[in-house]
């Protein structure tokens, strides 16, 4: 009882309209996410502003402090998607009906539109608040993607996992942060290099080939973590 | 064969015994590093039996989740993983130290410092995992897929990484140290031994471990 | 036609930690008729139930689901099970139609189906799941169970919280899918059904 390509892609559809209509009927995590941003936006630029950050300072520390805010607004709201599914025991009734896989590539494709979402929205307060030029946007939009990708990739692969452990906060952030570090120095160089205006390099197809290793990973690991 | 498995921890602490001997007075201070070099014979083979005990882990892991599921794998995978965070915080201190000693700070996010500590927080979080899960089953299934996972960190962090930042304090060849390059014939033969006689001492402390766990397993289960 | 299809268990073992839970129990059922097992708090039919569902995985023992057309491993057992259980839930936020709507887009199987056993219930379809009953809520779990024509029941505790009428409704539920299905039915209490085709006590 193979599915078939088009009936696996309804399920994966199905699973991302789920997510998507139950989100938008409660925005916890749309909410969670851009609030956590925000502050910690307002406290980066609140501290570093008045300073008055030089160019080379500011190359070296804001790309890296963008990534972080981007990295602790996922942690603290893309988690719930798995979570939510076991602490209400909704995923009995998910095991029994759905394709691993396709369940997997629906909340990741939910995942990924969160976290896109949610760089649209605080990559140009960023930009403005610190006064920041851009050379390359296009390298800048390129790394956005490929980046958010890969948060979502490895978090949702990581929240599987703790969703049915204890201590599931603390645990999400130990146990993601070592299998993201890859991804975080890679999305952080190629940010500096598009605020600078340098060639992307080899890190670009370094950060493509973590993306395909993760969802890769993800794929065939996720039907063991989510069946006993 | 009982007698020669009785007599093999024995012929280990000799051999060890004899590469301390070694390190300290046959062979030479390496050329520029002073005294302090002697420090390469414990932590390289420190280092790489981490990276050994985590790449069984992954296999035993592996082997839990596509062959049978016995407990025992799973067992041995944990056991693993422990001596693994163990050698490898031994051979981050003892990197430390050689730090401080030849370039003043022990720490200096030298490239290959920075991922074996990120390697050491991955397998923490292995077992913090294994902590917070209670079901055996679950626990087993999901610290083994976290395992295999590593499979592809790990390697990546031990050699792939360090190797592609532009500027290492590292000396070159050093974990996979089939030295073309500086090393004295002397000071290769000792770090060979060493190697060979660390990775003995890993198997057998993991063997150990994993005896006493199943002698546990067995005392349990007659329990019932 | 095909072959009718059975559900058979041997020698079945699950434990928690140290609890031994199930030591060895069997059965079987074929098409037509029930397995009733019963057996006080604790001796474990619920975690038979979800073992034979898919959901757990036991230590030791057989279990052999055949539909007809060969026997399916325990990935094809979980997809086409019915299952009725009092920690089954659903999603909240989402009214009763949506949720069968989704679950019917996951299991490929027609909502008009589920949508006639809402009807059959007395479910109003446009409620948030949040917002039922209990005996709301247990009507949702057997639409759920029944929306795709599985050929095997598994009822734990059936008729929890149900009144007369939703306990009559599904009692007939239960007889039409016994004409050509099989089910296993469990519960603390004797239950009175028709077509019992076994009895299995589980007890310490």
């Amino acid at each position: 009882m193979l599915p078939d390509a088009s009936s696996w892609a309804a399920e994966a559809t199905a699973v991302f309209a789920k997510e998507w209509r139950c989100e938008l009927r409660t925005r916890y995590a749309l909410s969670t996410l851009a609030l956590f941003a925000f502050t910690t936006l307002v406290v980066v630029s609140v501290s570093l502003g008045p300073l008055g950050v030089t160019k080379s300072q500011g190359s070296a520390v804001l790309p890296v402090l963008f990534w972080i805010i981007l990295l602790f607004s996922v942690a603290a709201g893309l988690p719930r998607s798995f979570v939510q599914e076991e602490e209400s025991q909704t995923a009995t009734a998910l095991r029994l009906a759905a394709t691993p896989s396709a369940l997997f590539c629906g909340k990741l494709a939910y995942g990924l539109t969160v976290i896109f979402a949610l760089e649209a929205l605080i990559t140009p307060i960023y930009l403005a608040m610190m006064s920041l030029a851009v050379r390359s946007p296009g390298l800048l939009v390129a790394t956005l993607a490929a980046g958010g990708y890969g948060l979502a990739a490895g978090s949702t692969l990581v929240a599987a996992i703790i969703a049915q452990a204890r201590s599931k906060g603390t645990l999400f952030a130990v146990m993601a942060f070592p299998v993201l570090l890859p991804l975080l120095l890679l999305s952080i160089e190629l940010t500096r290099n598009a605020m600078g205006g340098e060639p992307a390099g080899v890190a670009l197809s370094q950060l493509l080939l973590y993306d395909a290793s993760v969802t890769i990973a993800g794929l065939m690991l996720f039907p063991t973590v989510w069946n006993p | 064969m009982e007698s020669l498995k009785k007599i093999l921890p024995w012929l280990l602490w000799l051999w060890l015994a004899l590469v301390i001997l070694g390190a300290f007075l046959y062979a030479p201070a390496a050329v520029g590093f002073k005294g302090s070099s002697r420090i390469l014979f414990f932590h390289v083979p420190m280092a790489w039996v981490s990276f050994l005990a985590f790449l069984t882990a992954g296999v035993q892991s592996l082997r839990y989740l596509y062959a049978g599921r016995e407990r025992r794998l799973d067992r041995s995978a944990a056991a693993a993983v422990e001596l693994g965070l163990a050698f490898g915080v031994l051979a981050t201190v003892t990197g430390a130290l050689w730090a401080k000693v030849m370039w003043g700070a022990y720490w200096n996010w030298d490239p290959r410092q920075t991922s074996i500590l990120v390697a050491l927080l991955f397998y923490a979080a292995y077992l913090a995992l294994r902590a917070a899960v209670e079901d055996g089953e679950t626990r087993a299934r999901l610290a083994s897929v976290y395992a295999v996972l590593g499979l592809v960190v790990a390697p990546f962090l031990y050699f792939v990484m360090p190797r592609m930042a532009e500027f290492t304090l590292h000396p070159e060849p050093v974990i996979n140290a089939a030295a073309k390059v500086d090393m004295d014939g002397k000071m290769v033969q000792v770090l060979m031994a060493s190697l060979a006689g660390f990775t003995a001492l890993f198997y057998w402390m993991h063997n150990l471990s994993c005896r006493i766990q199943d002698v546990a397993d067995r005392k349990t289960r007659s329990q019932r | 036609m095909p072959s009718p299809a059975t559900l058979r268990f041997e020698n079945v073992c699950r434990r928690f930690g140290r609890l031994s839970v199930l030591e060895g129990v069997s059965g079987e059922v074929a098409a037509g008729g029930a397995l009733l097992v019963t057996g006080p708090n604790g001796s474990g039919k619920s975690t038979l139930l979800r073992c034979l569902a898919g959901l757990l995985v036991p230590e030791a023992g057989t279990i052999e689901h055949d539909e007809g057309d060969g026997s399916l491993d325990i990935a094809e057992r979980r997809r086409r099970v019915g299952f009725v259980s009092p920690d089954l839930a659903f999603y909240g936020e989402l009214t009763v139609e949506e949720n069968l709507a989704f679950f019917a887009r996951l299991r490929r199987a027609e909502l008009a189906c589920g949508l006639a056993i809402l009807d059959r219930l007395g479910l109003p379809a446009d409620r948030r799941a949040a917002n039922l009953s209990s005996g709301m809520r247990q009507r949702l779990r057997w639409a759920w169970a029944l929306m795709h024509r599985p050929r095997l029941l598994l009822l734990d505790e059936p008729f929890q919280n149900l009144d007369a009428a939703g306990e009559r409704v599904t009692r007939e539920l239960l007889r039409e899918h016994l004409a050509t299905g099989l089910a296993v039915v469990a519960n603390p209490s004797p239950l009175e059904i028709d077509r019992v085709a076994g009895r299995l006590e589980l007890g310490r």
